[in-house]
């Protein structure tokens, strides 16, 4: 992450602007000031233009806070990986351009090795802001993931999965059993669906083993899929049960 | 015991999975599933902190978003999610990687 001072705020990709708005950086109140929640980065500055940037990649979680009882105000919780040195502040304005090791005393890396965490809270004038800021940061977060590694899947779509909406589609809220979503099972690659579709048909022909088959659909056991029940496709091929009921087994 | 799962598993039956507890570095947040993103971004409802004491910020906030790439695991309740359906769905996937 980078923390500089006296750094121009965003003037593109700004998703939401928020005036009258105080940054608490680890319980120490930084002021009143504008916070901008732009595509490139998170930043707060002051009217003095004094104020800091925060990458992405570096935020761990933002909340909204809403017990007063917790904490006096309504605010926009955000918890950063590493530690926020003010500090440090002017060092690094000089640092960053040169390069970019890390935004702390200790090294980032070290830091979130241990575990260490800045805990900073923006609380607008306007409650009712909060919601926005909120999204706004959900929607920009979204921008930043990591790197691909090796085992990251990246076949499916850009959406979000969202439960609740799914449950209500799909009306099974109170069906404790598994059943795939269709999202899921049409993100496969061509590839993967004929190579899903061959190893389910090797595993029909099994006898000795039994598998749950549980929300993957093919041609064969679509019958027994009306509402996702997990069914035993062996026992289908062999006729030895009338009905595929786990309990039997 | 546990169990690794691919993105591509957790995204395909993540609607069976409710109540769970996301391990962000020294804080453990419970809460319900909300949303999960592709790049596993945790949408979490009705959460509270394993740990209180140690995060007495975090007892006021009842929704957040967490990123995906700081999530160290996440724990599942062992009685309301299909073990073998997911070890099932973990060997399939195994073999489609081999083809």
């Amino acid at each position: 992450m980078v923390l500089l001072k006296n750094l121009h705020p965003p003037t593109e990709g700004v998703r939401h602007e928020q005036a009258e708005t105080t940054a608490v950086l680890d319980g120490q109140r930084l002021g009143c000031g504008t916070l901008y929640v732009a595509e490139t980065r998170l930043s707060w500055f002051d009217s003095s233009g004094l104020g800091f940037s925060l990458e992405y990649p570096s935020i761990g979680l933002h909340a909204i806070s809403r017990d007063v009882s917790a904490y006096p105000q309504e605010h926009l919780y955000v918890m950063v990986n590493g530690k926020l040195n003010k500090e440090n502040e002017a060092e690094m304005a000089e640092k960053a351009a040169d390069d970019d090791d890390d935004g702390s005393s200790d090294g980032g890396d070290d830091d979130e090795d241990e575990g260490a965490i800045t805990e900073i809270r923006f609380v607008p004038s306007d409650k009712a802001a909060l919601e926005s800021m909120f999204s706004a940061m959900c929607e920009c977060q979204a921008l930043h993931p990591d790197p691909e590694d090796d085992d990251s899947d990246n076949d499916f779509e850009g959406e979000e999965y969202d439960v609740e909406e799914a449950e209500a589609e799909h009306g099974h809220a109170d069906i404790p059993t598994f059943y795939t979503c269709d999202e899921g099972l049409s993100a496969l690659t061509q590839e993967g669906q004929a190579t899903l579709e061959r190893l389910e048909g090797m595993l029909a022909e099994s006898v000795a083993q039994q598998y749950h088959m549980a929300g993957v659909r093919t041609e064969e056991t679509k019958a027994e899929f009306e509402d996702g029940m997990e069914v035993d496709t062996a026992a289908m091929e062999a006729g030895q049960f009338e009905d595929a009921d786990v309990e039997h087994w | 015991l546990y169990y690794e799962l691919s993105t591509e598993i957790f995204i395909t039956y993540y609607r069976s999975f409710m109540f769970m507890n996301v391990c962000v570095s020294l804080l453990s947040i419970c809460g319900t599933l909300h949303s999960v993103d592709q790049y596993l971004n945790i949408k979490l409802t009705d959460i509270s902190v394993t740990d209180p004491e140690k995060y007495p910020h975090m007892l006021s906030v009842k929704n957040c978003f967490i990123r995906g790439s700081v999530v160290r695991y996440v724990q599942l309740p062992a009685d309301e999610v299909d073990t073998q359906l997911l070890q099932d769905a973990a060997r399939k996937e195994a073999m489609q990687q081999k083809q």
